[in-house]
């Protein structure tokens, strides 16, 4: 677990990914690869698979592999159950943030954190020291304290439940970050504030895949690698610039070239 | 009312135990005409719709006489429930414990024991009267308590009482049969703890009976906190009457019990009239939890509003039966019922029957039940924080019930609440460190 990682090391990869929910193909033979150090963005229409890519990645039942390989840091992924995958330092962060009523927000980080570092074989922070962490990740989210005492995700307006996933993502500091549309509905200051919370966890012994239709976040989180899901699977790869391409372009000519 | 024709059961066994209750010969009477008409009616059979969910069969091996009045050590009482502000009285076994009182009863509040009361008064002068329970609804719990009445509190309220006052009913085993009278006059306020314990592991059988009358602007906060041992059948009666402008709220909280039924029927009798019930039950093993009420309202412009969570695991089971009856005539009246259960294993049940009858037009009421498992978005959400599974469900379970428990405005109260659902989760030492 200690084994240090160090930039260019391959952390995720997918390979021919296939996955199903209710008996409806959804991933169809999807591969990716991700490697410390970077950013990787995928794009892709509505409905195209990326939010299922994501929760298959995290774990989520509901959705059943059919085919393919994923390994993660060079352990079979796709066998381990969803916690553990946390705790192996793989991060969602939800496009739909769920609101768990009764459960703090505070303790849930503290109880994520010390999962971790248990894992770790680190010992487990206490009560001041998680404080002390916690109020600097605030300050860098520009988020108010109180929503540290209030039920996870609680009444929150959908750009404060962005914020929170990024808040977790920055306490957690997780070796894989898959960021499922943070970016939407966000208004122009918060997203700027949430592309600080992603670049101050870009390190060489990290990665980042955003999943976004937007160009602007990519302004302020720069990619290496962009990607585009279309039909279950990765149709196209490129740099940055096919960002900037596919913005004034749209999705049907890489469509059109995929099927050439 | 289908009638059960009983063979030598708990019933015929109780002859006995009559002569030797409280109160002179006008009290032995009026029970000994409870007894008859129950005996007449039987005790309640699986073929009676509102005790098809029950199982009666402990029913007919259980003793049902009064137990002997037992010394009860203050200490024991006070490991078992928390110390509240306020004035605190006991029952034990249904009798009035005098020696295990605490603080001092504020001015406002008029206590009277029935059974020194029955020895001079006779029915129709103690209490505003004891009328025998008659044949509207089905109250045979309520005429086994009259056949057996031990004892009691008649509480008068006047005025409004900061601290609340706390009413504790200790159980040593056998069987308890006390009756609760609450009178608030106008404009009073009180707030009545009531937490059912049992002292020991004894087979024990209460069948208690409150009655509660709330005067025009009166209010009435009443907790009720059931912890019976898992060797005890409760089967709890409350009828309340609410007057004018006058507002009845009900925090129940029942974990206890091998089968533990409560019912409360409310009456909401003229305009203005307000009631709450918010309940919490949680069963396991293989007992039962059987919650019912009544709400009628019997006057325009009257509000009512439910809200049960059910929490059922093992082979356990649970039932919400609740009625609201908007009478002819109870124009602009509004209620309100929720009842959401959570199934925890497989093999748990729970039974949830909202049911309305409206016989006026222009009224407001509005209903729903749920039962099912935890929410998988949630769920998977914990996990996905790397929550260990077994505590992400005990998380979620307490989060369901905390919603009830968070009505509680006294804080030690809620407190030991919170502890009470904690302990019986798995991984209770994981999920302290959240709450
Ligand atoms: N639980 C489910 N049951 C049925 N269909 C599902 C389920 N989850 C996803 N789908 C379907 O799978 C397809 C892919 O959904 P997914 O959420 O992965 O798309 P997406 O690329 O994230 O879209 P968006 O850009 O709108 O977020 C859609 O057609 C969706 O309706
Ligand atoms: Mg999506």
């Amino acid at each position: 677990m200690t084994d240090t990682i160090r930039r260019g090391d391959l952390l995720l990869q997918v390979e021919g990914l296939r996955a199903n929910v209710e008996g409806k193909k959804i991933l169809d033979g999807l591969d990716l690869e991700v490697r410390a150090g970077e950013v990787h963005a995928i794009m892709g229409p509505n409905g195209s698979g990326k939010s299922t890519l994501s929760q298959v990645l995290a774990g989520r039942e509901d959705y059943t592999v059919v085919g393919g390989r994923v390994t993660f840091r060079g352990r079979d992924l796709l066998a381990m159950p969803a916690e553990e995958r946390a705790r192996e330092g793989l991060f969602l962060g939800f496009q739909y943030p769920v609101e768990i009523p009764g459960v703090n927000n505070v303790y849930l980080l503290k109880a994520a954190l010390n999962a971790s570092r248990k894992h770790r074989g680190q010992p487990e922070v206490d009560a001041f020291e998680f404080l002390a962490l916690v109020r600097d990740k605030m300050k860098l989210m520009q988020m108010d304290e109180a929503f540290l005492n209030r039920g996870v995700n609680e009444g929150f307006s959908g750009g404060e439940k962005k914020r929170n996933e990024i808040l977790q993502m920055a306490v957690l500091e997780p070796t894989l970050a898959l960021l499922d549309e943070t970016d939407s509905g966000l208004d122009i200051d918060a997203l700027k504030v949430v592309a600080n919370g992603v670049n101050s966890l870009r390190r060489d012994d990290r990665a980042v895949v955003l999943v976004t239709h937007y160009q602007r976040l990519l302004d302020h989180v720069v990619p290496d690698r962009v990607h585009v899901l279309a039909g279950g699977r990765i149709i196209r790869s490129g740099d940055r610039t096919l960002a900037l391409e596919l913005e004034k372009r749209g999705y049907d000519w890489v469509r059109q070239e995929a099927a050439a | 009312m289908n009638v059960a024709v009983n063979a030598p059961g708990p019933l015929t066994r109780l002859a006995p135990a009559l002569p030797g209750l409280p109160g002179g010969a006008p009290w032995d009477e009026w029970r000994g005409c409870a007894l008859a008409r129950l005996q007449a009616l039987g005790l309640p059979s699986p073929r009676d719709e509102a005790w098809k969910y029950t199982n009666l069969r402990l029913l007919e091996r259980r003793e049902l006489a009064p137990a002997p009045p037992r010394p009860v050590d203050a200490g024991a009482l006070e490991a078992l429930v928390p110390a509240l502000d306020g004035a605190r009285l006991v029952l034990v076994d249904g009798r009035v414990a005098p020696g295990l009182t605490a603080g001092v009863l504020p001015a406002g509040l008029r206590v009277t024991p029935l059974a020194t009361a029955m020895a001079t008064l006779a029915p129709e002068a103690l209490a505003g009267g004891f009328p025998l329970p008659g044949d509207d609804v089905d109250q045979r719990v309520r005429l086994l308590n009259s056949a057996l009445l031990t004892d009691g509190l008649h509480l008068q309220v006047d005025g409004e009482l900061a601290a609340p006052l706390h009413l504790i009913h200790a159980s040593t085993g056998g069987g308890a049969h006390p009756r609760v009278i609450v009178d608030l006059a106008p404009h009073a306020r009180l707030t009545l703890v009531e937490h059912r314990v049992p002292l020991g592991e004894a087979e024990g059988f209460a069948a208690p009976a409150t009655e509660i009358r709330l005067q025009p602007g009166a209010c009435l906060e009443h907790v009720r906190v059931q912890l019976a041992s898992a060797r005890e059948i409760v089967l709890d009666d409350v009828q309340v009457q609410v007057d004018r402008d006058a507002r009845y709220v009900q925090l129940g909280y029942a974990f206890g019990g091998q089968l533990a039924r409560a019912e409360t029927r409310v009456t909401l009798a003229a305009p203005g009239a307000h009631a709450e019930l918010h309940g919490l039950f949680m069963v396991d093993g293989s007992r039962q939890l059987d919650n019912r009420t009544l709400m009628t309202h019997a006057a325009p412009r009257t509000t009512s509003v439910q809200v049960f969570r059910g929490v059922a695991s093992g082979r356990a089971r649970g039932v919400y039966d609740g009625k609201i009856v908007v009478a002819p005539g109870a124009a602009k009246s509004e209620s309100s019922q929720s009842s959401r259960n959570l199934l925890l294993s497989p093999q748990a049940e729970i039974d949830s029957r909202p049911q309305l009858e409206i016989l006026t037009d222009d009224v407001k009421c509005a209903h729903g039940a749920t039962t099912g498992q935890l929410d998988e978005d949630m769920l998977f959400y914990l996990l996905s924080r790397g929550i260990d599974r077994a505590t992400a469900r005990g998380l979620l379970t307490f989060a369901f019930a905390e919603d009830v428990i968070a009505k509680l405005a006294i804080p030690t109260l809620r407190r030991s609440l919170e502890e009470r659902v904690v302990r019986g989760l798995p991984d209770a030492e994981l999920i302290r460190e959240f709450v």
